[in-house]
């Protein structure tokens, strides 16, 4: 019998804990008790609930707040705080004095309406499974990097990290690589389901079978270069295209080019109009 | 040194207990002392395909929470002298799986001098096929010659390489093979089935072999005999291939061409 010698005495796991928020719209411990005494009556009504004051409504801000009456009213009410929270004010240092540290909130779902609308398969974690190796010189993507290219400063990101990423295994269903600020070389196939993208150009000197989106940031001079073509999704700078039956026969498994077309079409909105340009790659 | 080895696949019904029942039995008849352990807690096979389901006491999940030791829930296979089971456990929930309890197992069966230590992983990408994975060193990717197997197969191999100890270490990867099973070369002559070359094509791994559709797999597991001992089936012995072949032996892919059957057989029938 072996002996368990190992056993490790502190373990750290990440963990989410219910906590009340409880909006204050004045810090002045009378009237708080008064309406607390209409809401919960005398004595404890929450059962050691844990809790933090978002500040965000504060009606009037007072000079000096007493912050120990303050807790112990809600104490008397049975809650435990934990601090105070969305507050942009000169009492934060009088709180955390009283024992009321200063805590972020995640901003909650309901104030990022527009992140992530549309990609079921990078919200499966995707990072996760880019092999480790692969980890350290792939930064995280954003969702609004891939989806919504940042048409202001397209540039930025080129000059102060040459992000030029090389892979050389398959890229297979569920996988993401992201070369940010720079261009993106693929040595082996990209698998159906996997996603390659690229602030850059995008080169595959494979078959491509899975979503290649280039110009992520909004640079409409990206390319997609693959050797033999046939891609679920092709994207540039947020133009894109899908082959949801199959791509184009004359395209089919050929070495092929993707860019962007300025075409002299006037459009009302916008006075250019943009299409993806695919074709045969010939190199002369 | 013990060699780890997960056969694993994504999708459900595709052999991969089959196959680790085979795969384990070849390696033992070769002479390895060899484990084969089943990593799908709740449902539970291997103990079925092996014949050992009525001497089942304890399981993976009573050793990992220290209610048996290793000794008492090996189960001794039967046609083999060097080959052990540990079964999964049918009423724990797969959650009773954990890191540490897994890489424990694994440590002392290589304290007890197991050469090759088989983890039959349950299909999905769950925690279980994750544990099954986790400490590889070899894995043996089995696949049905159609496109949502081979689909699943790739996000298994994904896993595999993001996963497993040996990717998050950084250093040599996990070695991957490809096993095609349910094969069958008349009906990939009549287009019906992927021929093995497209899936090597799609999920480029080397492909250690191809089991042919058998109806002696059915027999086999109802029998509670893993298909490498049904003697004379071609099964058996492409599995024997399979066993060679990683073994570094050279050994051709057989049963994978249709041949039209002669005038003579279809006088005399087949």
């Amino acid at each position: 019998m072996t002996q368990d010698t190992d056993i490790a005495l502190i373990e750290f796991k990440g963990t989410t804990l219910p906590v009340l928020a409880i909006t204050l719209r004045s810090l002045e411990p009378k009237e708080l008790a008064s309406a607390g005494n209409t809401l919960f009556g005398e004595g404890a009504f929450f059962d050691d609930d844990l809790a933090v004051l978002d500040l965000s409504q504060i009606i009037t801000w007072p000079e000096h707040v007493e912050w120990p009456l303050i807790i112990q009213l809600l104490t008397s009410h049975g809650l435990k705080v934990l601090g105070i929270t969305r507050v942009n004010s000169s009492l934060t240092e009088s709180a955390a004095a009283a024992g009321l540290p200063s805590l972020a909130l995640s901003a909650g779902r309901s104030a990022k309406p527009a992140a992530a609308p549309k990609k079921p398969v990078v919200a499966d974690s995707a990072l996760d499974k880019i092999p480790a190796s692969l980890r350290k010189t792939t930064p995280p993507i954003t969702e609004s990097a891939a989806t919504e290219p940042d048409e202001a400063e397209p540039d930025e990101a080129m000059l102060d990290s040459p992000g030029s990423l090389v892979i050389d295994r398959p890229l297979r269903s569920g996988q993401q690589v992201y070369a940010r600020g720079g261009d993106l070389v693929i040595l082996a196939a990209v698998n159906p389901g996997a996603e390659v993208i690229a602030d850059g150009n995008i080169h595959v000197y494979a078959p491509l079978r899975g979503r290649a989106l280039a110009g992520a940031r909004g640079n409409a001079q990206a390319r997609i270069l693959t050797t033999v073509f046939a891609a679920e999704l092709v994207s540039i700078a947020g133009i894109y295209r899908t082959f949801e039956d199959s791509v184009p026969a004359k395209l089919a498994n050929q070495p092929v080019q993707v860019r962007l077309a300025q075409e002299p079409v006037v459009s009302l909105s916008t006075g250019q109009k943009s299409r993806l340009e695919i074709d045969i790659l010939r190199v002369d | 040194m013990t060699r780890i080895v997960v056969v694993t696949s994504g999708k459900g019904g595709v052999g991969k207990t089959t196959t680790s029942a085979s795969f384990a039995s070849g390696l033992a008849m070769r002479g390895f002392k060899t484990a084969v352990i089943d990593f799908d807690v709740g449902l539970r096979n291997l103990d079925l395909i092996m014949g050992c389901e009525r001497r089942v006491v304890y399981d993976l999940v009573n050793v990992i929470s220290g209610e048996a030791t290793l000794n008492q829930a090996l189960i001794k296979d039967k046609h083999c002298e060097n080959l052990f089971v540990l079964p999964a456990s049918q009423t724990r929930d797969k959650d009773a799986l954990t890191e540490e309890g897994v890489e424990k197992v694994l440590k002392d069966l290589e304290h007890m001098g197991f050469e090759y230590v088989i983890c039959d992983s349950p299909a999905g990408i769950e925690r279980g096929a994750v544990m099954a994975l986790t400490f590889a060193d070899e894995a043996i990717i089995v696949t049905n010659p159609e496109v949502s197997s081979v689909r699943d197969s790739d996000r298994i191999l994904g896993i595999l390489q993001a996963k497993s100890k040996r990717a998050q270490a950084g250093g040599e990867p996990v070695k991957e093979h490809l096993l095609v099973t349910r094969y069958s070369p008349k009906r990939v002559e009549d287009g019906e089935m992927l021929s093995y070359k497209d899936a090597q094509e799609i999920l480029r791994v080397p492909i250690i072999g191809v089991i042919p559709e058998s109806e002696s797999v059915l027999h086999a597991s109802n029998q509670g005999t893993p298909a490498i001992h049904i003697e004379q089936s071609e099964v058996a012995e492409a599995y024997k291939d399979v066993i060679a072949r990683f073994l570094g032996e050279d050994a051709p892919l057989r049963f994978v061409s249709y041949e039209k059957p002669g005038l003579f057989k279809r006088l005399f029938g087949g």
